[in-house]
């Protein structure tokens, strides 16, 4: 018997956030309906962040994920605008093979969890504060993370040089 | 759990719907009184009941849908705009002890969690299916990220000297000195953000009537254009509050002056802010969309680098002072 306590109830209402905008992603037809439902989702993992108590990652998570990317994606349809609506109209068979594909790797992938043994032990997510997370990748982890941001620096850069080789041709 | 976690969200929403009606009315006779005009005067003793007045018209007016709108996403929209701007109330500590919650992330939840109001901008702009809707809501949300870069940069200022990005260990940093005085340039950069992130005079390009018509929301009208507004003055608040908790110290006194209850310093500081709002509306013309966008990269975001750098320094030099 699960214990009902306001964890549960608040993870059930998360986790039909997260899968009820997966889904509806997958079935709506308009694109920019589509991208909403994705916010919603991201917007939902966000939730479960919060949930494991780490209250940075999912605020991160809501600017970045909930807002930028939503926001770049929905400015990218609507400033091109090629195709509003996704074809309808797929063939009987082609459903039923993804289907058996789908459950396969479901099947493959609840048999692969259940029989994995977590090592190492569980850490106190309770105490873990925002102070100690900037400590450790500043302080432990400052290499990686500037060779993070050099990365994308470069990227950011040669964005803009091929968008502008684009433009001069 | 007591009562009041049920209960005190409701009483600051009906705090924060007073604000609006009466925020409203005041800026309408501020406007007037600055412009030699007398503003409303005729519903109510010295105008008091026009808000409430305009309120009700709105709210038996006609929902109308256009019918080649994209139907329940122009539905949606304005609960999708509404939503965070009452959301983000939760982290303002309005005094010692009155704040709904008091999350170690306040400052990045406040910035992060208006920023979906974006997407509901958008999303009414282009559910209406009108060229004038989706002008304003793709201007609208080009000012406003490119307005939260320098917003974010400034705080950071704020963050360095308090250490903190909790909203109460903010205002306990500032018990001695306000962050406006070592964080004037931090403080200017955020104020000129600010206005641009709440569509206002100067930098009310998204509504420019003369040009857009009313942008984003020319389509809505009754009660689904009154939750735009509604969203619009409930960041008013929010924001004044923020610039309070950030800049001025929220609840602590001026002079030792604390026989003043702090709720009243924080309202008194509060009120200055959203005075100084009307006042610069009063005041300044609309500027253009490209001066918007070079304002925005080519003068704030140095500036607030600038400030991220001095404040570094000074923390490093006078570390006693901050």
């Amino acid at each position: 018997m699960i214990q009902v306590s306001g964890e549960f109830i608040a993870f059930f209402v998360v986790s039909c956030f997260v899968i009820g905008g997966a889904v509806f992603m997958i079935h709506l037809v308009r694109v920019v309906h589509m991208v909403l439902a994705l916010a919603f989702s991201l917007l939902g993992i966000a939730g479960i962040y919060v949930l494991l108590n780490a209250e940075f990652l999912a605020v991160v998570q809501v600017l970045i994920y909930t807002g930028a990317v939503s926001i770049l994606m929905l400015f990218g349809i609507m400033l091109t605008r090629h195709r509003d609506r996704e074809e309808e109209g797929t063939r009987l068979w082609h459903s039923v093979i993804s289907f058996v594909g789908v459950g396969a790797l479901f099947g493959i992938l609840i048999h692969t969890i259940y029989h994995t043994p977590f090592a190492g032990r569980t850490a106190e997510v309770e105490h873990y504060s925002t102070a100690r997370l900037g400590e450790t990748v500043f302080k432990k982890y400052v290499i990686p993370f500037e060779a993070v941001s050099v990365l994308l620096l470069v990227a950011l850069v040669g964005a803009v040089i091929l968008a502008g080789k684009e433009r001069n041709t | 759990m007591s009562g009041w976690t049920f209960l005190g969200p409701a009483v600051l929403l009906l705090v924060v719907l007073g604000f609006v009606t009466f925020s409203i009315l005041f800026e309408r006779k501020v406007i007037g009184w600055m412009q030699a005009r007398i503003g409303p005067n005729r519903v109510g003793p010295w105008g008091l009941l026009q808000t409430v007045a305009d309120i009700f018209k709105l709210l038996v007016k006609e929902d109308t849908v256009p019918a080649k709108a994209d139907r329940p996403l122009f539905k949606a929209a304005p609960v999708i705009a509404f939503v965070p701007s009452f959301v983000i109330l939760a982290v303002i500590p309005f005094s010692e002890g009155l704040v709904f919650a008091d999350i170690g992330v306040g400052l990045l939840y406040y910035i992060a969690v208006s920023s979906i109001t974006t997407i509901g901008i958008l999303a009414g702009g282009w559910a209406s299916n009108n060229k004038y809707a989706l002008l304003g809501a793709m201007r609208s949300v080009a000012q406003m990220i490119s307005y939260e870069i320098p917003l974010v940069m400034s705080v950071a200022g704020v963050v360095m000297a308090a250490g903190s990005l909790n909203l109460t260990a903010i205002v306990e940093a500032q018990e001695k000195v306000w962050f406006i005085v070592p964080q004037i340039i931090g403080f200017a950069v955020f104020f000129t953000a600010s206005l641009a992130e709440l569509n206002r005079t100067p930098f009310d390009l998204p509504e420019a009537e003369s040009e857009l018509v009313a942008g984003y929301h020319v389509e809505y009208s009754g009660f689904r254009f009154a939750f735009f507004m509604l969203t619009e003055y409930v960041y008013v608040f929010a924001m004044a509050a923020l610039t309070t908790v950030l800049f001025l110290g929220g609840w602590n006194p001026l002079f030792g002056l604390d026989f003043i209850p702090p709720i009243l310093w924080f309202a008194l500081k509060f009120g200055l802010i959203v005075f100084s709002l009307i006042w610069i509306r009063a005041t300044l013309p609309r500027i253009r969309m490209d001066q918007l966008m070079q304002l925005g990269w080519k003068v704030l975001l140095p500036l607030a680098l600038f400030n991220i750098f001095l404040s570094a320094i000074l923390k490093e030099v006078l570390s006693g002072l901050y």
